[in-house]
This record gives C-alpha cells, structure tokens and sequence, in this order.
C-alpha cells in the first residue's frame, strides 16, 4: 500500500482539483460559444470537444491520486462512488419515466442538465461514507 | 474487532498523529481502527505488529462480529 499523499504534499500541477476546474471552464467555455454564435460546423464541434484534452488530464491526475490514497480513504471513495452510482441511476431512470409520463420542459429537465449533478451525487456520497468512518 | 491501539500507542506517549506518521496512513485511518469503526488490511495489521513488537493476534482480537 502507498501512502504518499500522507507523507508528501501533492505539486499543483499534479493536483486533480486544478484540472477538473479547468475542466470545467472548459465547459462553460465551449457553452458560451455554442449558445451566442452560429459559427461553421467545423467549428462549432471544435467548441464541443474542447473540454476533452482537458478532461482526459483531470481523468489521469485522478486516477493517479486515488492509487495513492490509504486504505481508509480508498474504502470511502469506493462507497462514495458505489452511493453515486445508484443515485445517478434512479436520477436518470427516474427523468426517463417521468419523460413518458408527462411532458418536461426540455429548458429545466433535458438530459443537458443532469450530468452537472452527478458531480454532487458524488460529493454527498463522500459525505455519508466519511461520516460512518469518523 | 476489538483492538490494543489506542493503549500501545498511549504507552508510548503518541498522538493519533505520531503514529499515523509511522504507520504512513492518515490520522483518520488510526482513529477508524482505534474506535473499532475500520480493520485494517492485513499488510497494515503486520506494520502494526511490527511497528509494536507484538503479533498481530495480540492487537486484534477477534470477537465474532465480523465488522469491516
């Protein structure tokens, strides 16, 4: 078992927290200009898939600090993750039921919108698994 | 499973800090393992035996809940 995150501090540009947000701004990036411009198509897709390198670093700047977490904290992430899931599940099997069963505004309940919230989906689950550890 | 940590680790004047130092785990993992909330792995159970000078089955002791 590695435990390097205790004992070292991890350097800023190895940090998942610096990617994910620049991820992020990514994202609202690519938004702004798909939304307030009718550009070429060659461009617009350009927009589209500008979060993705970025997302690609966040992903391996992860998955490099999960492996070196303790064994607690690799024990709560999992669960973390396993809680997320399954609310993520009825989250969207949930809008696709109530999709059949009345007519949603696509403005407030288009599937554009749920993934932001898979994200807190994921931080109540580290919340309730850190909980039952301390 | 009941354990000795906190009694070793107080025989020895550490914080729940020192020996997480030691152990190279987080203060949050000894304090789990101290309050019977975590079991370690079974590499981290043999660092602790090695760390106290005791087997682990001195340390931990088995009282049938099977609680992870």
């Amino acid at each position: 078992m590695s435990a390097k995150s205790v004992a070292t501090p991890t350097p800023l540009l190895s940090h998942p927290l610096l990617w994910v947000g620049a991820w992020f701004v990514a994202w609202i990036g690519a938004r702004a200009v798909l939304e307030s411009s009718s550009g070429p198509t060659w461009a617009r897709i350009a927009a589209a898939l500008a979060p993705v390198p970025l997302a690609a670093v966040a992903l391996l700047t992860i998955v490099r600090g999960a492996r070196e977490l303790d064994e607690l904290e690799k024990r709560i992430q999992l669960e973390a993750l396993a809680i997320a899931f399954v609310l993520a599940v009825l989250l969207i099997m949930t809008l696709g039921l109530m999709e059949l069963a009345v007519t949603l505004n696509r403005d407030d309940w288009s599937y554009r919108h749920v993934w932001a919230m898979l994200p807190l989906l994921y931080f109540a689950g580290v919340v309730f698994a850190r909980r039952r550890y301390s | 499973m009941k354990n000795r940590l906190k009694v070793l680790r107080a025989e020895r004047d550490w914080s729940q800090a020192d020996l997480a130092e030691r152990l190279a785990v987080s203060r949050q993992t000894v304090n789990s393992i101290e309050t019977g909330k975590y079991d370690p792995s079974l590499p981290l159970a043999l660092r602790i035996g090695k760390l106290f000078g005791q087997p682990v089955e001195q340390i931990f002791i088995d009282n049938g809940d099977g609680a992870a």
